[in-house]
């Protein structure tokens, strides 16, 4: 019993840190909003603000959205948001394709400890530019229009799939290139029939992950100018036309919840 | 036919796994290579084709010395060497066909083969492999449903596609239940006595290898500690071989 | 397909080889989306590149390389401002997304009734872009930190409640059910079982999005949010090296918050 109670007492006072910790956080969260005003006039307004809010989505522009009706087909939401689609589309092919020597250049199996870390670094590099920001300087530079937003989308992504197929490409099994060896095959029949039937269905899942969340950036990137759904977005926020955001908002949730579902589907059937 | 003369092997780390070995092995033979896990069996199947390179000594291949060969001619010489793995080491998500259609590889140019262009003959070659191995019918499955026992028969038909003289086994039946191990050890034996290509196994289990095979070579630290028919060994040899009386996995019993 | 006769008589089927099909299905695609952009090159000129990266990051106007970068640091204000605003955002919207994780996980409320329903409005607001959340929120409650913090907060919301979801029904429920067996409630089972095996996988998610909101925070001030964007779009005519400055200070924030929050996931392995 004695030991028992001695051993209470020795017992780490981890408690007292996690509390520290916890509040310091609550600290900060409370200190984030500082600067921050409320705005007695928009809270008054804001039960109003929610009801033309929903609203809005009771009075979808149905002409718009399809193109009908003193609306072209080539200026309906349909048309953007297809086309916001076919960005997201060839940015990821672009990205993929140029990810997979990025890929072998970072793994460390392929080129050894050192190269790969250059080519990581290269990698987090191009990972960690805002794409928002790389944008910007690419519609600057180069002109807007969806062609630009499909070089941003994919040179964007070659950091994260590059990253994903090195780290993909690390975890190789080697057994079979073993085999492959002591039949007597080269390096090219090495790649074909001992890297690529491995590695082939593990990119493409990674390159579906990604189109994912690119079909959501070329929405947004279109704010900047880098074509599709996000330039009507600007336009109508300020102030908001609650109906017409309804409608681009409608598009933007199919397609992505369409994205979303294909992608989880032949991820699954990769597998 | 295989002769090794003085043969040493130094890894980088500074460890000796063979310390000056000589032997021949003649065509047609069935030969086991017993001895405990270390004791350097690996190294010498390995180096027999070269996935090893030997620091000493030298290595002929039907009197050719193999120290000086890379290259493209290195990958002649594998070609009409078979050699099966613990593992099975089997393309995983490739049809059994198509891996047993690796084995022509290296009788192919490049490009054909890349884009899997390999002529008829070939093609039925690996057909008629799988056949032989009695897994026909599972021609066109993934690799990795089969059963080990039957992976490993895809690796047999690997082997034969390659028309080979010489098929080298590291542990072939270690990862196999025992009566698969019976039936991959009788299709050995069959491929032995019915197409004549000599087969040098590295056996883990000591009952199974002077079973099958018609000649032992004992591996102990490095050098060769008995050389000799199956019929000529006895407890005493063992226990030289494995420095102790047989552990109990060390035999298949039945 | 294709037919083999062996030597032995026997005849064997090759099946039609899948590839082809997929190979089709991405070339069909390819050419469906091409529909779609239109190859406009009137816009696209890319001369204009090299100019304009030279406009940004060397100074302008008669500036001075000291005005240069005494004008990066003035924009320590705005830089704190946008990380008061993603860390707000995003530490609020995780928390909040715990709950409504474990309401979508299949191997805790088990009834399709519950995870149904949850996991819809976990989809609804992880695919609204942050944008709309932005114009909604300042909406509500006009531009400013507050309405970045919103917008973020939602933001993380969504997607926090889908990663920490499909992590929850990857753990191992053995010590869930060895909680449930003891009379545990189901509060308790997941305060207990759950909640430590996903802790550390949590905090990843955390800074990940945090890295998320702080790179996004840019386009947020093109809709009315204030954060470093605003340095962009106010300073077209002043001149590209202010953009540029902003530029960079967004990069190496960014850089540095991924190497913490890398350094932070490496130690809590």
């Amino acid at each position: 019993m004695k030991r028992a109670e001695a051993m209470y007492r020795k017992l780490p006072k981890k408690w007292i840190i996690n509390l520290i910790f916890a509040a310091v956080l609550a600290i900060l969260v409370i200190y984030s909003f500082q600067g921050s005003h409320i705005n007695p006039i928009r809270l008054r307004q804001l039960p109003f603000v929610i009801r033309s809010f929903f609203r809005g989505f009771g009075n979808i522009l149905w002409p718009a959205f399809f193109g009908f009706g003193g609306y072209d087909f080539d200026e309906s939401i349909v048309y953007l948001a297809l086309e916001t689609l076919a960005i997201g589309f060839f940015g990821t092919l672009l990205g993929a394709i140029l990810a997979i020597p990025f890929g072998f250049l970072a793994a460390r199996n392929i080129v050894g400890k050192h190269v790969a870390k250059i080519g990581s670094v290269l990698l987090i590099i191009i990972r960690v530019f805002p794409e928002i920001i790389l944008a910007i300087i690419l519609v600057k530079g180069l002109g807007s229009g969806a062609f630009t937003g499909i070089l941003v989308i994919g040179l964007h992504s070659v950091g994260m799939l590059g990253k994903l197929f090195a780290e993909a490409i690390d975890e190789m099994d080697n057994s079979s290139l073993e085999a492959l060896d002591a039949v007597g095959a080269n390096g090219w029949q090495k790649i074909r029939y001992g890297i690529i039937p491995q590695m082939a269905p593990l990119m493409s899942s990674i390159t579906l992950y990604r189109l994912d969340i690119n079909v959501r950036s070329a929405t947004i990137l279109g704010v900047v100018g880098a074509g599709g759904l996000g330039a009507l977005l600007t336009i109508f926020s300020d102030p908001p036309a609650w109906p017409l955001l309804a409608t681009i908002l409608l598009a933007i949730i199919v397609m992505v919840l369409l994205v979303d579902g294909v992608s989880s589907y032949l991820r699954n059937k990769l597998v | 036919m295989i002769k090794f003369v003085d043969v040493q092997k130094t890894y980088p780390n500074g460890v000796q796994a063979l310390k000056g070995v000589s032997l021949e092995i003649h065509d047609g033979e069935f030969v086991a290579i017993i001895g405990l896990s270390g004791a350097g069996k690996s190294t010498l199947l390995r180096s027999i084709n070269k996935m090893i390179a030997i620091t000493g000594g030298q290595l002929f291949l039907d009197d050719v010395e193999i120290s000086s060969i890379k290259g493209k001619g290195l990958r002649m010489l594998r070609r009409s060497i078979g050699m099966i793995f613990q593992s099975f080491n089997l393309v995983k998500r490739m049809s059994v066909y198509n891996n047993v259609l690796t084995g022509r590889v290296a009788y192919n140019p490049t490009f054909k083969t890349v884009f899997g262009l390999f002529p008829k003959a070939d093609k039925l070659l690996a057909l008629e492999s799988l056949d032989t191995m009695g897994i026909l019918d599972k021609a066109f499955i993934r690799a990795d449903q089969l059963s080990g026992g039957q992976q490993q028969r895809v690796a047999l038909a690997r082997a034969l596609t390659q028309k080979p003289k010489l098929i080298l086994a590291d542990e072939p039946v270690a990862s196999l239940d025992p009566i698969t191990t019976v039936q991959v050890m009788d299709d050995f034996a069959r491929i032995n006595r019915d197409l004549g290509i000599t087969i040098v196994a590295n056996m883990h289990h000591v009952d199974l290898a002077l079973k099958y095979a018609t000649r032992i070579i004992g591996i102990k630290d490095g050098l060769v500690v008995f050389d000799g028919k199956s019929a000529d060994i006895n407890d005493e040899i063992l226990v030289n071989i494995y420095g102790r009386s047989l552990k109990h996995d060390e035999l298949l019993g039945e | 397909m294709a037919k083999f006769t062996l030597t032995n008589g026997k005849i064997i089927v090759k099946p039609f080889n899948k590839i082809w099909l997929v190979l089709g299905a991405l070339i069909a695609l390819v050419i469906l989306f091409s529909y779609f952009i239109p190859l406009d090159l009137v816009n696209f000129k890319p001369d204009q590149l090299p100019i304009v990266l030279k406009k940004m990051f060397t100074p302008q106007r008669n500036r001075t390389w000291a005005d240069y970068f005494e004008f990066i640091f003035s924009l320590q204000d705005l830089l704190v401002l946008t990380l008061q605003m993603c860390y707000g955002g995003t530490v609020l919207g995780s928390l909040l997304a715990i709950p409504l994780a474990l309401l979508s996980s299949k191997n805790i409320v088990k009834t399709k009734f519950v995870y149904g329903p949850a996991r819809f409005i976990l989809n609804l607001f992880r695919t609204i872009p942050v944008t709309i959340l932005a114009v909604l929120s300042i909406s509500m409650v006009g531009s400013g930190v507050l309405a970045g913090i919103f917008a973020m907060m939602f933001f993380t919301f969504g997607i926090m409640a889908k990663m920490l979801y499909e992590v929850i029904e990857t753990i191992d429920m053995n010590c869930y059910e060895a909680l449930e067996s003891t009379g545990a409630n189901k509060l308790q089972s997941v305060r207990f079982a759950v909640l430590p095996q996903v802790f550390p996988v949590f905090i990843g998610y955390v800074m990940y999005i945090f890295e998320i909101n702080v790179r996004s925070s840019a386009i947020l001030s093109y809709v009315g949010v204030a954060s470093l964007g605003n340095v962009i779009r106010e300073n077209e005519l002043i001149g590209y090296d202010r953009i540029g400055g902003a530029i960079i200070v967004i990069f190496v924030t960014s850089l540095i918050v991924q190497f913490l929050s890398s350094a932070i996931r490496r130690k809590l392995q």
